[in-house]
């Protein structure tokens, strides 16, 4: 794989559905494509601490948002307590994002590949891959792949002739963000209210149903057959020293061609832009979310997309999903929409989260309908303060980041909504989640613009589930 | 820092302090007289970390860390009056208050609100909130007990995790998400937990409240004095409450080594009989077939004269008597009236108490309640104890659930128990002894293995059923325990059973475990030889033997047969109308005394109520009747008691009474925390203490006023208060030989043995005149083994008649009880199940009505 000059995209976890777009989900097609191999070498060639060593070596981080170290995170659970799990957080309900949904639909053995290498470096006998309840289409390419990879002896009982057994069970969620914190993600497996757990014990040592727990996130997973197959030297080729590797950022808002990319790790956000198509109607970038809805805002391109370059900016990598905003955008409505999302994600255990994401909805609401106060920025900001560092998990911190960015960065803006008693962008009615007409490109937005999206499209043949099994 | 032995110092606001590691930073904070803020924290339950109040800053830590879910470690630096914290703490108040409705004009908790309280303390002064309050439906009545109000929830899930964690009733739950998360019950279910009002309790706000104290009262008009529940015999520390002298509120006073921190329903909201207009209030004298009013010379001069007259006198007292009430029977009986026919075990228990007495050195427990959770296996075989001691079902469930304890139930009819235990040994009726003969030998796998195992064993017995030979079944419950080195609990009825076994009201015992020189008769015999003349007096203090007694043929024969009959009691119960005297007793709120509980802990109650008319304490009528019989004990006052005691029960030598009542918290190290804001103060501030320092509401209250504390603060109280066990000599540790055990054999079918129990709301003298828990209780039925009602042709809800002494229809319910037995609650309305029994080990025949 060589880079041409120029920004271009890096496709490793993404290859083969582009390769291959008809039938990539199929095993047919993965097994001519060399899949299952790295997993096939992985458990029989390999030592579990040789997977672990190489994984840690590899310097990958979790791809989910947090982008700990995923090697160390394996290190962390005890060796000799059984059974252990492995979980795949696959309920990507960061808004901007929308990787994990096409690796589900697009690519799923890439993932139940990664699912194998990861439980044999950990010993675990057991995967669940909860995936949001939404994604529908990738639900039943996913429990396809699982029955295709039991019948090919890849899952179940003894899998590639060894003597290693490794079930896999795919659960849908019911539709909450919070059930994306890994936590509440268990305690929503379990069959209980999804709401965080109180750490310590983390999940690595007291996970689900009180046994050590693994859980990454998709992206994470599928990465893992293509490091096992051609070696931590190959995957360090890219990204960053201490971000290594490709990654994909979901690309959205005001641009020509909102679609995942897969760059290398470091690539600047100028690039990104370039690959997009550039912001449409040769509109301006006035503001960019960087991470994921939780990420400060950035207002300039030239900050390079990885986990120590935007932390020292200030903000996350997180998802890896950039929403990029034109000037058309009324950034105490983005403030709002961004807020009422956590508002109503909130999962109501914790005070500032609960109450702090109501009351600043309320303000802002207020000040985008020309009701606003002279005090009121400084009432947000105590708002943010009161959520921040001070909630029961990262929800309500992510929604204090999004609100503090948005009124300091364009305080200017709240405050001429006040003085003007009216939201001067009214007339517009733009924003990046408002309607629009005429946009070229793929897709309406970002979120749309997917090709497989719906529950209806691009169905295979009749429901397995549905055909009486 | 650390000295080797498991200890760590943590340094809190600059005061070092040596603590065990593990230990909850707010706990230990709080031992030093830091207080710090929280609402969700609650120390009976596992910490969640939700309400965010006791955010505090730990030195090294980047985030504000939850005093209620940092465990200390060593050399740990902790401030509560950081900057930082303090911020944090001023704002959660802000959030908490935005949407809170700040009723409190109209709010029972007002007054006494943790909400209140810690804004006073830490909460801003003002609001900036000027946007519309979330609302909710006001005053939701979730149970018969409880009232919910949702706007007034500061989501603390206390409530939740009580039902859940603590009760096992999960009948209360967290709906919905985000601002919108509520509090509520399940549409089809209520709140219908014999524990619920635990939670309004240990709601930090007024969101849950209880509904016969709505609008009753506020807090600082209340007097309240600590007492003892004086209804079944776990004993558990309670704080009564009265307003203008009537008795308004109930709450559970905390003792870790009784009840933590709970109490029933039937403790807390049993108490309107206090107050009930049916008190006697005055001596009655029979004149021909209706009584008159007299005074107590009179009264007690006629009970003299018809005591004087009989040939033998029967002794009879209930299971509610005090310790003191206890040892003047018995002082009555075998002092003044010479005789040894004298016993409190009105159901006829055949509890050989006695037995245990060569064994252990006690006629009751060598385990305390706190063993039950240090034990690695319990065995249990008794009444079901969430109907009959519901806080010792809370403290079995806590072992078993919390700690990790086997428990092991015999039981022939499933109790409440099975839910959680680790084995159920289901035997026939009658065959008890045999299954823990079986445990005992090793052949009841594999919950013999858990009992073998078992280094730390509480095996636990209680009588299962009136009417029942309890011999061999606690001949093996010993036997079982000393082979194993485990421990015995005891557990009889009654509040006050353990103190009149203490005390020698048993025909088998003097007090403080002595053989008497003459064994008396027991229950059934007085009764019997009443009835046939032999006996011709009777003294009854609190018994109704009429409803209790389980042949009640034969206590009405005992009671018409023409003896004189002497009642004390607190109502005209049936057995009191068949009286030639009937003298008004002092009802638990009215006078000083103690209780033993089942773990023979001696604890206090202080009198807060004035007796009605001239009702007194039954020492002082057996006092007054002694002394008009010419035998005058010289007591005027508990205190006189207590030196008789003292002198004359050797186990209570040394007890000293008033040293069990500490009843105002002393201040202690809480003074040297030198917070302004902090409501330390008001933690030393008992009932009558002075106003927190801290109180920022200005004058609105006067120094040296009495300021009422929320049950946060109130807990410092009950410390003080853990009560006694008194020391006794020890037994030999086993029994003697043991009994034949009585053969389950099988009977015609249709016809049963009869097992009965106790249900927590029943037709009992207290509980039936208790308004809002007498529509609580459930009508009676008749429970059966689906293959026994198959064969006689009945089904789930069918009607049955009944018959043994007396013939009843009832309905059928199928139940997984041993076959040849059925169940038959002993005392709802309807049906006192002791007019079906005659003779002991019962039987009825059952068939389609």
């Amino acid at each position: 794989m060589s880079v041409a000059a120029g920004p271009q995209e890096v496709r490793i976890v993404t290859r083969r559905y582009h390769e291959f777009p008809e039938d990539s989900w199929t095993l047919e097609r993965v097994e001519a494509d060399g899949g299952y191999e790295a997993a096939r070498s992985a458990v029989r060639d390999m030592t579990p601490d040789e997977v672990l060593d190489t994984v840690k070596d590899s310097g990958l981080r979790g791809r989910g948002g947090a982008g700990f170290p995923t090697g160390v995170k394996w290190s962390f659970v005890p060796k000799d307590l059984f059974p252990k799990y492995i979980v795949v957080n696959h309920d990507e309900g960061e808004p901007g994002t929308f990787k994990d949904r096409e690796l589900g639909e697009r690519d799923p053995h890439q993932l139940i590949e990664g699912i194998i290498i990861a439980a044999w470096a950990n010993q675990a006998n057991r995967a669940f891959i909860y995936c949001r309840g939404e994604m529908a289409l990738g639900a039943r390419r996913m429990d396809t792949a699982i029955r295709d990879a039991y019948r090919k002896g890849y899952l179940g009982k003894g899998i590639f002739g060894s003597g290693f057994d490794l079930d896999v069970t795919l659960h849908r969620g019911a539709g909450a963000y919070i059930c994306g914190e890994e936590s509440a993600l268990l305690d929503s497996l379990e069959g209980f209210r999804g709401q965080p757990r109180l750490k310590p014990p983390f999940p690595a040592v007291k996970g689900l149903y009180g046994q050590p727990t693994i859980i990454n996130n998709t992206e994470t997973l599928s990465t893992l057959p293509h490091i096992i197959r051609h070696g931590v030297e190959w995957f360090r080729r890219w990204g960053t020293e201490k971000s290594p590797g490709t990654k994909m950022i979901s690309t959205s808002g005001h641009v020509v061609r909102p679609a995942n990319y897969e760059v290398p790790l470091g690539t600047t956000l100028a690039e990104l832009l370039e690959l997009a198509g550039g912001m449409r109607d040769g509109g301006r970038v006035k503001a960019i979310i960087p991470g994921g809805a939780s990420a400060p805002l950035l207002t300039s391109t030239e900050y390079r997309l990885d986990f120590e370059s935007l932390q020292e900016a200030g903000t996350m990598l997180g998802s890896g999903a950039v929403v990029f905003m034109d000037e058309s955008t009324c950034m105490v409505r983005n403030a709002l929409v961004t807020n009422e999302f956590f508002e109503h994600e909130s999962c109501g255990k914790c005070t500032p989260c609960r109450e702090g994401t109501w009351w600043a909805s309320k303000v802002l609401e207020r000040i985008e309908h020309g009701e606003g106060r002279k005090e009121d920025m400084e009432l947000l900001l105590d708002i943010a303060n009161g959520i921040d560092g001070r909630a029961f998990c990262p929800l309500g911190d992510a929604a204090s980041w999004a609100l503090r960015s948005n009124v300091e960065l364009f305080r200017d803006e709240f405050e001429q909504h006040v003085i003007d008693g009216r939201c001067p962008f009214e007339d517009e009615h733009l924003s990046f989640t408002g309607p629009r007409a005429a946009v070229p490109g793929p897709g309406d937005s970002g979120i749309a613009a997917q090709p497989h999206a719906g529950v209806d499209a691009d169905l295979e043949g009749p429901d397995p589930r549905e055909a009486g099994r | 820092m650390s000295d080797g032995n498991g200890t760590v110092t943590v340094t809190i606001n600059g005061r070092r302090v040596e603590t065990h590691p593990g230990r909850l930073l707010i706990d230990v904070a709080e031992e030093l007289g830091i207080f710090v803020p929280r609402f969700c924290y609650h120390p009976g339950m596992r910490s969640v970390a939700v309400c965010r109040m006791c955010l505090v800053h730990v030195e090294g830590q980047r985030k504000l860390m939850p005093a209620c879910a940092t465990p200390v470690s060593d050399g740990m630096e902790v401030q509560t009056d950081h900057p930082r914290a303090v911020d944090a703490q001023s704002g959660m108040l802000e959030f908490l208050l935005i949407n809170h409705p700040l009723d409190c004009p109209i709010c029972d908790r007002a007054g006494e609100c943790p909400l209140q309280d810690q804004t006073y303390a830490h909460g801003p002064g003002t609001s900036r909130y000027v946007e519309p309050k979330r609302t909710y439906e006001k005053a939701l009545e979730i149970s018969d007990l409880v009232v919910l109000d949702r706007e007034r929830c500061v989501l603390c899930w206390r409530c939740v995790r009580f039902a859940d964690e603590i009760a096992g009733d999960r009948f209360i739950q967290l709906v919905d998400r985000g601002a919108g998360t509520q509090i509520l019950t399940f549409s089809d279910e209520p709140f219908d937990s014999y524990f619920s009002g635990n939670t309004i309790q240990i709601c930090p706000v007024g969101a849950l409240t209880a509904k016969p104290y709505r609008f009753v009262s506020r807090p600082w008009d209340l007097k309240t004095a600590p007492s003892i529940c004086a209804y079944c015999s776990v004993g558990c520390p309670i704080s009564n409450e009265a307003r203008a002298g009537q008795l308004v509120r109930c709450q559970a006073l905390p003792n870790e080594n009784v009840n933590d921190f709970w109490i029933c329903d039937k403790g807390r909201f049993g108490y309107h009989y206090v107050d009930s207009p049916e008190r006697l209030d005055n001596p009655l004298v029979r004149k021909g077939d209706s009584f008159e009013v007299t005074g107590w010379a009179e009264a007690l001069r006629t009970a003299a004269e018809g005591l004087r007259g009989a040939a033998s006198v029967g002794v009879i007292a209930g299971g509610h008597l005090t310790t003191e009430d206890a040892y003047a029977v018995q002082r009555l009986a075998r002092g003044t009236l010479g005789t040894a026919d004298l016993d409190s075990r009105i159901q006829d228990d055949g509890a050989p108490y006695e037995l245990m007495v060569d064994a252990a050195g006690v006629a009751g427990s060598t385990a305390t309640l706190n063993d039950l959770e240090s034990a690695q296996t319990i065995v249990w075989t008794g009444p079901d104890p969430r109907e009959e001691l519901p806080v010792l079902f809370l403290r079995l469930r806590k072992a078993v659930t919390g700690r990790g304890a086997k428990l092991v139930v015999v039981s022939p009819r499933r109790l409440s128990l099975d839910a959680f235990a680790t084995h159920v040994v289901r035997c026939e009726a009658g065959a008890e002894a045999a299954a823990l003969e079986g445990l005992r030998l090793g052949n009841e796998r594999p919950a013999a293995d858990d009992v073998a195992s078992a280094d730390a064993l509480v095996c636990c017995w209680g009588p299962s059923s009136p009417g029942r030979d309890e011999t061999p079944i606690l001949e093996q419950v010993v036997a079982l325990a000393a082979e194993r080195g485990g421990k015995v609990l005891v557990c009889p009825p009654h509040a006050g059973s353990q103190g009149l076994l203490d005390m020698g009201v048993h025909p088998a015992l003097s007090p403080g475990y002595r053989r008497p020189e003459t064994r008396g008769r027991r229950t059934r015999e007085i009764l019997e030889a009443a009835a046939s003349g032999e006996i011709d007096a009777l003294v009854i203090a609190g018994a109704d033997v009429l409803n209790d007694f389980p042949d009640a043929e034969l206590a009405r024969r005992a009671l018409t047969s023409g003896a004189f009959v002497v009642v004390s009691e607190l109502f005209a119960t049936d057995t009191a109308r068949a009286a030639d005297v009937l003298l008004p007793a002092a009802a638990y709120a009215e006078r000083e005394g103690t209780f033993t509980n089942l773990e023979r802990r001696l604890q206090k109650l202080e009198q807060l109520l004035a007796a009605p008319g001239t009702a007194r304490e039954v020492w002082r009528i057996c006092a007054g009747i002694a002394a008009a019989m010419g035998d005058d004990w010289g007591w005027t006052s508990f205190d006189d008691v207590w030196a008789d005691i003292n002198a004359s029960v050797p186990t209570h030598a040394e007890v000293d009474v008033q040293a069990l009542t500490q009843p105002h918290p002393v201040a202690g190290p809480h003074q040297e925390s030198g917070y302004e804001l902090m409501p330390n103060d008001m933690v030393m501030a008992g009932p009558g203490g002075p106003m927190p320092k801290g109180h920022r509401s200005g004058a609105a209250f006067e120094a040296g006023q009495a300021w009422p504390l929320s049950w946060e603060l109130r807990s410092f109280e009950a410390h003080l208060r853990p009560g006694l066990i008194p020391v006794a000599a020890d037994g030999t540790g086993e029994v003697g030989t043991l009994t034949e055990r009585a053969s389950a054999t099988r009977r015609e079918p249709g016809t049963f043995r009869l097992l009965s129990g106790r249900h927590i709301y029943d037709e009992g003298t207290m509980v039936s005149r208790s308004a809002m828990l007498h529509e609580l209780a459930k009508e009676p039925f008749v429970a059966l083994n689906a293959a026994d009602a198959a064969e006689i042709g009945l089904s789930d809800g069918a009607q049955a008649v009944v018959e043994g002494a007396t013939s009843v229809t009832l309905p059928v319910v199928i139940d997984d009880i041993a076959r040849g037995a059925v169940y038959i609650p002993y005392d709802q309305p309807g049906l006192h199940a002791n007019t079906l029994m005659r003779g002991p080990e019962p039987t009825v025949t059952v068939r389609p009505a």
